[in-house]
């Protein structure tokens, strides 16, 4: 393996945890709340998907599911938990992301069971052969990257063309001023809700085929797309897309010239110098928060 | 003394409202009317409850008692995101612009009430979104022009004056085409020069529009306003024409020891 075959292989794994980093921008420029419960809805989504799957035979519904599972998951988070904590306490909010995590893992464990299980690839996961060898890049991979960067550049439509972006945004930045001009905020912030659980529904597909799915797998997906996140400004779409491909690739590296368990070590290294050297994120806006 | 003011066709009213905030009472049964058609001032020192009314009337407030009458009905359980589609817009002290917003983008947000498609095809950025994007974006852009603005469409809050932003603010609360138009010190922070347009401006909006207007430069409410009312510790304690109320002694003495800019 040579540096640039490691280099390579970590292009669709960074796809997936730009996916998710995504999807916690998204809730949190809504709601001003970073949801720790994004990989455990993105894990419930992904079993409820490999049901539908074994089900029917057909990948495609099987995604189709998850993302609406995603969106009603997502939802049913918003409010049933985070708008009646919120009323009482910001900082609640936070903490009762974590103890939906607990309880979507405890629930798939009881629902599925905690033996691995396998979630079959829709296209040949092994590499492609060219100059007589195999690179690490597969179809499947293309695939993962394909639909990252559809999203990203769907999302980006949404957001700087259309008047829902604009009151999307409006929402998020200044919710008194959004109402003013006549946003309803509680819709947009229900949506950002939505439209997260939707993104990290995808990427838990997206990711599944690459190992073993168990309520506590995708655990190692939450430390990478918070650390994406963080540095990224949290705020930022580009940002989320940059670090979380650029991870993807550090990772890689790491895994390839060491051991695959210094991965999430790396990670957290990446996000304590971060948080020392430039704690409002890299892609982080500038501009003041009072109007 | 309650003072009450006989008013043919006020557009919008509040009824004794009264409203209590930690303990203060900040508001005690006010009623003030609003003309259909005029510029109506609302003034008095600092802390007289001015911009509680505003903040009653566009449901940041839920007074203790009393209530808001709009266009002859009872206005219950005001939504704020509501307002700009029964026709009030209002503009906050400051300019409470988005900074990561383009000036063309602040304006639109204040079309956007007339947005009409849904989530769905927002989201799949759907043809007949392009097209209702676009003449959103050519009413906002005439309005700008209207205010003179229009040549900062691109650029951001905080690359333009003070004034400039101002107006900016203004484009985005007249851009729904309200009925009424509550301003919050709009001459905050502008030159004197500046100040006299701001006057000519707001008179070119009567008698199509109806101004309620808050503000601390008497020399601008003196000169456009048809009606003042007077607030003072909060109750009102005068009201009438600019003449009438120059020369009450109870708005003089209201005002003793105050700096006024007249």
């Amino acid at each position: 393996m040579t540096f640039f075959d490691h280099l390579l292989g970590g292009i669709a794994s960074g796809s997936v945890i730009a996916l998710m980093a995504i999807a916690l921008v998204l809730v949190w420029r809504s709601t001003r709340v970073v949801n720790f419960a994004q990989v455990g809805q993105a894990m419930f989504t992904t079993f409820l998907a490999l049901a539908v799957y074994r089900g029917t035979g057909n990948w495609l519904i099987s995604l189709i599911a998850a993302i609406l599972a995603g969106a009603i998951l997502g939802l049913i988070v918003h409010f049933l938990v985070m708008r009646p904590v919120r009323r009482q306490d910001g900082s609640g909010a936070i903490i009762a992301t974590f103890g939906v995590l607990i309880a979507l893992q405890a629930s798939a464990s009881m629902i599925w069971g905690v033996d691995p299980q396998a979630y079959p690839p829709i296209v040949d996961i092994i590499g492609f052969e060219a100059f007589g060898r195999t690179w690490p890049f597969s179809r499947y991979d293309v695939l993962v990257l394909g639909v990252t960067v559809l999203l990203v550049l769907l999302l980006s439509v949404v957001f700087t063309r259309t008047s829902l972006g604009l009151r999307m945004r409006a929402s998020a930045f200044n919710p008194t001023v959004a109402r003013l001009s006549g946003v309803r905020v509680s819709q947009m912030l229900a949506l950002g809700w939505a439209l997260a659980g939707s993104i990290g529904a995808i990427a838990g597909v997206l990711i599944a085929p690459t190992f073993s799915v168990t309520p506590y797998s995708f655990d190692i997906l939450l430390i990478l797309a918070f650390t994406v996140a963080v540095i990224g400004g949290l705020d930022s779409l580009v940002g989320a897309v940059a670090f979380g491909i650029g991870t993807g690739l550090v990772l890689s590296l790491v895994s390839g010239y060491s051991d695959s368990g210094n991965a999430s070590i790396v990670a957290l290294v990446l996000l304590a110098l971060n948080l020392l050297l430039k704690p409002e994120g890299v892609f982080a806006h500038h501009h003041s928060r009072s109007v | 003394m309650k003072y009450h003011l006989p008013l043919t066709h006020p557009l919008l009213q509040t009824v004794d409202i009264s409203v209590t905030l930690s303990g203060l009472k900040i508001l005690d049964e006010v009623s003030i009317g609003i003309p259909e058609g005029s510029v109506t001032g609302l003034i008095g020192p600092n802390g007289a409850g001015k911009t509680t009314v505003f903040n009653v009337i566009s449901g940041f407030v839920k007074p203790d008692s009393g209530k808001v009458k709009f266009d002859g009905k009872r206005l219950r359980h005001i939504k704020t995101h509501q307002l700009t589609k029964m026709g009030i817009s209002r503009t906050l002290q400051g300019v409470g612009l988005f900074p990561s917003m383009s000036a063309l983008e602040n304006v639109m947000l204040g079309a956007s009430v007339q947005a009409r498609s849904g989530i769905v095809s927002n989201a799949l950025a759907m043809p007949w979104v392009d097209a209702q994007q676009r003449r959103i974006r050519e009413h906002a852009e005439a309005v700008m022009a209207e205010l003179g603005v229009l040549e900062d469409a691109h650029r951001f809050p905080g690359d333009v004056p003070y004034p400039v932003q101002k107006r900016i603010a203004l484009a985005r609360a007249l851009v729904s085409d309200p009925k009424v138009l509550l301003l919050d010190e709009p001459a905050g922070g502008i030159s004197a020069g500046d100040m006299a347009d701001l006057g000519r401006l707001i008179r070119s909006w009567v008698p199509e529009r109806t101004v309620l207007l808050v503000e601390h430069h008497m020399e601008l409410v003196m000169g456009v306003c048809d009606l003042i009312w007077v607030l003072d510790a909060g109750k009102v304690i005068a009201a009438g024409s600019p003449e009438e109320v120059r020369n009450d002694p109870a708005v003089l003495a209201a005002y003793l020891g105050e700096e006024v800019d007249v």
